[in-house]
């Protein structure tokens, strides 16, 4: 097959984008359904890769490579493998899921809202697919701008300090993480009597790395600068500072992204550049990086409890959750692996949902104080159902997809570290706490004050609603029971990721 | 003196017989603007094809002094480029204020005529005489709103520290021949060559290498060296301050190229620990103070002294071992050129109306009430700031490349500017939350410029989106310009 689907996927949302662009401004809902239909083509394409993949052999595959700047051997190279797979098809997902969710709520200049998101889809495929590390890169740039205009315009009250400090935080870790690309390119360019071809292949520098071509030293400093720049966008403690604000102050759909794809750009970077191209100093910090996992999950966990705002509890709990995948990278287990990136996968499709269903309320109040609400329950019954049946499934009921992701990271990680495995499954408690106390202010009891003055305008979720949230719970479920469906496409990704860490593969 | 001699140096020629041009059309329709900017560019337009003759050529002339190579061809078309975007933008500036646009054309492209002789310059005293044919149209572009006392008190501190810093690379200069008996550049080279495998070096040349590298420094704007710039580019007319961050600052750079590479090359060691300081001083305190900076002329001329560091960068590659690092700042030179002309220009859209200030306030939902210029500007700060796939970001990629190959204390200064972009991101993007974050002012009109100021803003933009797509049309003809690769 010689289409290129990879670029088509990639850039398809582009030329959604200019295609929005001449579009009269006049004409918010052809814009916003034109947006709507790129979006839906990119998913079907990416339905369509993941199905060519799932039938196919293990490996990156689709591959395209086009010399781009050959003087130092720079290329277009796009190739996806089942983790990358994946990825895209959650992108792509939750884009179109996010477009929808915007077609209420976003009612002033929507049609630079709609470029922006279009734009953002572009960098967001592009950061999977890429597998020339300087492409990667640009990719993971092209993601910052628009998801600073996302939130800096159509945000909340403080917007611009929440959308500043997210690009600030995210730009101080990729440009170092620029300057150890560069360091990395050029080690392989030394190491291979001067020529730069592959120098910024993935897979070149990958070998290169496996077979000891990068020194002791050289790995500690390159992998502490991609460390950090993952670890900010993870985000990992103590580097999650940005987060809480910026999903406050982010529109919803601009949360169910951020906490849906932009989040596992960090895991991802982690899984695919971070750790095989530096196993050394992946060992040497392994125990460190596992301890500051665990205090992101109980952290996360115990600061959720006390949150007065939906949103920014919904964000804490984030961190918690997000913790686990770093813990699953990081104790190098086939089992824990596999579960960290399950868990990147329920966490976009879970936490999304929670950010839209915090939406909908938000649209009928303009208020998110956990305090002012209660008795929702008998208002809106399909939204409290809705609600409770994804606080379920964050809280990791068995039978949801939460459970198994986090279910394999025990089990990978209580072979490794029987007493991490422990203190964060006491974690479980805490979510529980948190967010079933959560729920039981909001919808239970009877209904408050506040509520009770908005009158009429507290009506059920409409079908626009529901259809945004209906493909994530239908997706939760079958993951929950199915999980298989994924994990067999992570297998070979899990045992290339520990042969380039240097773990032997047993099971 | 020969005729093949006026034959290399034609495009100089051509650029005075010009300037020259201008100011008789003048005599004969005075204050009519038509004219004089069909001559100008038309002229510009001559000069650019004679330089592109001489493309590829390589020669010499009045014994050594002036050299004709892909460095001075390259250097030359981008300080064309700079005069014809200078133009195009002031007129819809200075007609509305009374300011006579035949003038300054004719003062820049005398200007832009000394800058071209600083690119062939191989031999100091030239090097020296054309540096001051650049810088002293400069002064009196700094000075042109004679009524505005902020002109002129730019122009003034421009004019003194200017004349200072002229003053001690002369003095520098002197050292040098003194001590190698020429001024001939590969002359110098080649005597320092002998006197350093003799072991025989000088006290004196340390005290020349101070005065030069504070002379060129000055020009430069390199910290803290720059103490003129924020006043100067405040003060001038913005069109000024257009050419001003772009021009002499080019210009600079060609005299550290001809000067310290060309004839100081074999002294490397010894000043890139000096340019290692300055680089490093110069890009945290431009960063620094920009980031405080509530008037946008102001925050981009202490960005541009944050830019002179990361240029130094290069520079100071280039003496740590990477040849490279001259490409990687003729590359930077380049980009800044046209994104930071770019973002002067929406700037002078904006003051079209004479009394609007250049405060950020000015910005307050530029997206809304003008989207092109305020997606323009965008594009140009986030070049600027270094967002991929922009020209500013390969700018900066390059020079770091070069740093990082050189490695050592060089790495250390790549971090370094990398933490100083993510910090210029602050105030950068400050302006776009302006624009985009925040509602218009009421008095606020729209700006609707001219053609031929609409036609110098799409080429800023297409080019700065060029160098940023392909990056590799560009590097083909900095790898050429590089004459110092061995």
């Amino acid at each position: 097959m010689n289409l290129p689907i990879l670029s088509l996927i990639t850039f398809t949302p582009l030329i959604g984008a200019i295609v929005v662009a001449v579009l009269p401004s006049r004409r918010p809902d052809l814009i916003r359904r034109t947006t709507l239909a790129f979006a839906l083509l990119a998913w079907v394409m990416s339905l369509v890769l993941l199905a060519a993949y799932a039938f196919g052999p293990a490996g990156f595959r689709f591959n395209e490579a086009i010399d781009w700047i050959p003087a130092f051997g720079i290329q277009y190279r796009v190739g996806v493998d089942g983790l990358s797979v994946l990825m895209v098809v959650l992108t792509t997902t939750l884009t179109w899921i996010s477009v929808l969710a915007s077609f209420g709520p976003i009612e002033d200049r929507v049609k630079g809202y709609m470029i922006s998101f279009l734009v953002l889809e572009v960098g967001m495929i592009g950061v999977f697919v890429a597998l020339d590390l300087f492409l990667f890169y640009i990719f993971w740039e092209i993601v910052l701008v628009p998801m600073y205009l996302i939130i800096g315009i159509w945000g909340g009250a403080n917007r611009v300090y929440a959308t500043m400090k997210f690009v600030l935080y995210t730009l101080v870790g990729s440009l170092l993480m620029l300057v150890a690309i560069l360091a990395t390119a050029f080690a392989y360019q030394v190491g291979h009597g001067g020529s730069w071809v592959g120098a910024f292949d993935y897979v070149q520098l990958q070998q290169f790395a496996a077979t000891g071509g990068f020194g002791d030293n050289f790995q500690i400093l390159a992998f502490l600068a991609l460390f950090l720049a993952f670890a900010i966008k993870v985000p990992m403690f103590p580097f999650h500072t940005w987060l809480p604000d910026a999903h406050t102050e982010a529109p919803t759909a601009g949360s169910v992204i951020l906490a849906g794809v932009l989040l596992k750009l960090g895991a991802y970077g982690l899984i695919r550049f971070a750790v095989p191209l530096y196993p050394y100093a992946a060992h040497t910090f392994a125990w460190p990086i596992i301890v500051l996992s665990v205090i992101a999950i109980v952290y996360g966990a115990i600061v959720s409890i006390v949150q007065p705002d939906l949103k920014r509890l919904v964000a804490y709990s984030s961190v918690s959750h997000m913790g686990f995948v770093t813990l699953g990278i990081f104790v190098f287990s086939p089992t824990a692996l596999q579960g960290a990136i399950l868990q990147m996968i329920n966490h976009g499709l879970i936490t999304g949902g929670l950010f839209l269903l915090v939406g909908v309320i938000y649209e009928r109040t303009h208020d998110r104080t956990i305090a002012k609400m209660g008795g929702l329950a008998a208002t809106m019954p399909i939204w409290s159902t809705v609600f409770g049946f994804f606080i379920l499934a964050s809280a990791g009921l068995p039978g949801l997809s939460g459970f198994v992701g986090e279910f394999l990271v025990f089990v990978g990680s209580f072979g490794i570290a029987p007493g991490i495995a422990f203190a964060s499954i006491i974690v479980m408690v805490l979510a529980a706490t948190y967010l079933l106390w959560m729920f039981q202010r909001v919808a239970f009891g009877t209904l408050s004050d506040f509520l009770q003055g908005l009158g009429g305008h507290l009506t059920d979720m409409n079908r626009t609603e529901m259809a945004t949230l209906i493909p994530l719970g239908v997706l939760i479920v079958v993951l929950g029971l199915f999980p298989s469906v994924v994990l067999d496409l992570l297998r070979a990704p899990a045992q290339a990721f520990l042969a380039a860490a240097g773990v032997a593969v047993g099971g | 003196m020969s005729w093949s001699d006026v034959g290399t140096i034609a495009p100089v020629v051509i650029a005075v017989l010009v300037a020259a041009a201008v100011l008789i059309v003048d005599m004969g329709a005075p204050g009519h603007r038509e004219p004089i900017v069909v001559t100008a560019l038309g002229g510009l337009g001559l000069v650019a094809v004679s330089i592109l003759i001489q493309a590829g050529h390589t020669g010499s002339a009045f014994g050594g002094a002036y050299s004709l190579d892909n460095l001075t061809v390259f250097l030359d078309m981008l300080f064309v480029a700079i005069a014809a975007l200078t133009i195009m933008f002031a007129g819809d500036y200075l007609e509305p204020r009374g300011l006579p646009i035949a003038e300054f054309s004719a003062v820049l492209i005398f200007a832009v005529t000394g800058a071209m002789l600083v690119a062939g310059s191989t031999d100091l005293l030239l090097l020296f005489v054309a540096l001051e044919l650049m810088v002293l149209p400069g002064y009196m572009l700094a000075g042109f709103a004679r009524q505005d006392p902020y002109s002129t008190e730019g122009a003034i501190k421009y004019f003194l520290l200017g004349s200072f810093s002229s003053a001690i690379l002369l003095f520098g200069l002197a050292y040098v021949w003194g001590i190698t008996g020429t001024t001939r550049v590969d002359g110098v080279a080649a005597a320092l060559t002998t006197a350093i495998a003799h072991g025989s070096i000088q006290p004196g040349l340390a005290m020349g290498l101070a005065f030069m590298s504070a002379g060129v420094a000055f020009k430069m704007a390199a910290v803290p060296f720059h103490y003129w710039t924020p006043d100067a580019y405040q003060g001038s007319p913005t069109p000024v301050t257009a050419y001003l961050s772009v021009g002499p600052k080019v210009g600079a750079f060609a005299i550290a190229l001809r000067l310290f590479v060309g004839a100081l090359g074999p002294l490397k060691a010894d000043w890139l620990p000096v340019v290692i300081v300055l680089a490093a001083a110069t890009m945290t305190l431009g960063n620094l103070v920009a980031i405080t900076q509530d008037n946008v002329k102001r925050m981009l001329a202490y960005s541009s002294i944050a830019h002179t560091g990361y240029i130094l960068v290069g520079l100071a590659a280039y003496a740590g071992g990477q040849a490279s690092g001259l490409s990687a700042i003729l590359f930077y030179g380049a980009a800044y050129t046209f994104m930071n002309m770019g973002a002067f220009a929406v700037v002078t859209a904006l003051q079209r109306r004479p009394g609007v200030s250049s405060q950020i306030a000015t910005f307050a939902g530029l997206g809304r009430r003008d989207p092109w210029l305020g997606a323009l500007m965008a594009l140009f700060l986030l070049s600027l700031t270094g967002i991929p796939p922009l020209a500013g970001f390969w700018a900066k990629a390059y020079v770091i490349l070069a740093a990082v190959q050189a490695g050592g204390w060089l790495s250390a200064l790549a971090v370094l500017a990398m933490i100083n972009a993510a910090a210029a991101a602050f105030y950068y993007l400050r302006v776009v939350v302006y624009m985009y974050m925040r509602e218009p002012a009421e008095e606020a009109a729209p700006s609707s410029p001219g053609l031929l100021f609409r036609a110098g803003l799409a080429v800023t933009g297409v080019a700065t989106l060029i160098f940023g797509f392909f990056p590799a049309l560009v590097t083909a003809a900095t790898n050429a310009a590089n004459v110092f690769h061995g």
